[in-house]
């Protein structure tokens, strides 16, 4: 993955200028690009000693206000647990955000399916595996209604 | 509604007994409540009942305060209503399992007062130790974390966390009077604010982790939550990993003893 491609460009706009708009369209509370887990880099600007969300790929799809109700206030990293390969690629990019990024928190968003709970595997190891010690919340969302089913700190 | 919301717990209960009752039944003990000040709004606040149960809760004290007021009862299926089990943030959780062990020593209180009343002349150390226990883990090493970083992220004003102050001031009390019956010999004073001790530290303790920290923790952000996560460390981090680890051995060998002993 070159710097060059678009795709994969590291970039963060979290500075720029937003003016609050809810009677109309709604802004976007993405401040950064990449977000795939395997594309960012953990020690990318825009972790620095952020709250992060690892969401599974299939969670802002279900919840029609993720932006507003998760996302807002928070960097990003998706990821799908099921078909995503290297992923102690990902256990490592966990454990380096809160290394070397000395994140504040972590928050894993995942489907109420049984496969999806690998990615709460992948970040509780990532977790274990890092020698600073950060609280990590866990949020399940039903597949059915887009529901929060369950939120807890592990 | 509105006008009994903004009264202080203890006059309503005062002005009519069958609230306190009714609170009872929603697990919401303010009778043994050291202060009782808190404002009824802050009282069914702070428990973070369903909004069904919370209504029903309210209804059941304007029916008792009113009887002839006209108020329609709300529909609830109580059988849908399932008590859920704590979930508190790592730092949060950490406290909670320091009560443990300041718990396992006011278990032992009886016993020892029993063994200071059965005994020719007081044990000094036996006392002492148990001071240097209350006074360097429960009070300096968790009691602040809750004072200086803790009750910091809500309002300080509120009764609830004047009634956690107030308590923290009364142990300290009960712990200088100890020290003055060891050092007299004096076995009623020490029999008498060590029980007392034991007494406000189980209410006390039973409030904050059912009551006070789940209500703090439903204020803070996730931001805040890291944050606090961080500066207990730090304290923890500042007085040395061996200060817990001292008292909590103390605890075992008291217990190891007196098991011993009966
Ligand atoms: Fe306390
Ligand atoms: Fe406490």
């Amino acid at each position: 993955m070159s710097d060059c491609c678009p795709g994969s460009k590291t970039m963060d706009f979290s500075d720029d200028e937003q003016t609050e708009d809810e009677t109309g369209a709604r802004q976007s509370q993405l401040k950064q690009w990449p977000i795939q887990l395997h594309l960012v880099s953990p020690q990318a600007p825009y972790f620095q000693e952020k709250d992060v969300l690892l969401a599974a790929d299939c969670v802002p799809f279900t919840l029609a206000d993720f932006h507003k109700d998760h996302l807002k206030g928070k960097s990003l990293a998706i990821a799908c647990p099921k078909l995503d390969s290297d992923q102690d690629v990902y256990v490592d990019k966990i454990a380096s955000l809160i290394d070397d990024s000395k994140i504040n928190t972590l928050t894993v968003m995942i489907m109420q399916v049984p496969c999806c709970g690998g990615l709460a595997q992948i970040a509780k190891s990532g977790a274990d595996k890092a020698t600073r010690k950060i609280p990590v919340k866990q949020i399940v969302v039903g597949v059915e209604g887009g529901q929060v089913l369950s939120e807890e700190w592990l | 509604m509105e006008n009994i919301l903004n009264k202080d717990i203890r006059a309503v209960i005062d002005q009519c007994p069958e609230v306190g009752r009714i609170l009872e039944e929603y697990n919401i003990g303010c009778a043994p409540c050291s202060v009782g000040s808190c404002l009824v709004s802050d009282v069914v606040g702070v428990h973070g009942l369903d909004p069904q149960t919370e209504a029903t809760l309210m209804y059941k004290m304007e029916k008792a305060l009113y009887p002839d007021r006209d108020i329609p009862e709300p529909k609830v299926d109580m059988s849908k209503v399932v008590p859920k089990e704590i979930n508190y943030s790592p730092a949060v959780k950490n406290l909670v399992d320091e009560h443990v062990w300041i718990k396992r020593l006011l278990a032992l209180i009886p016993t020892i007062t029993d063994f200071v009343e059965k005994s020719e002349t007081v044990d000094k150390d036996l006392v002492m130790s148990c001071i240097d226990f209350i006074r360097g883990y429960a009070d300096k090493f968790h009691h602040m974390k809750e004072e200086d970083i803790l009750f910091k992220y809500v309002d300080e004003k509120s009764e609830i966390i004047k009634v956690m102050y107030d308590d923290h001031i009364t142990g300290r009390n009960h712990v200088k009077n100890v020290v003055e019956g060891a050092e007299s010999g004096n076995k009623a004073q020490i029999k008498e604010h060590l029980h007392g001790y034991r007494d406000l530290l189980t209410q006390h303790i039973k409030k904050e982790d059912e009551i006070l920290y789940p209500w703090i923790e439903r204020q803070m952000s996730d931001n805040q939550i890291g944050e606090l996560f961080q500066r207990c460390s730090a304290a923890d981090a500042s007085v040395g990993e061996e200060l817990p680890k001292k008292y909590e051995k103390f605890i075992i060998e008291l217990e190891e003893k007196f098991a011993k002993e009966n």
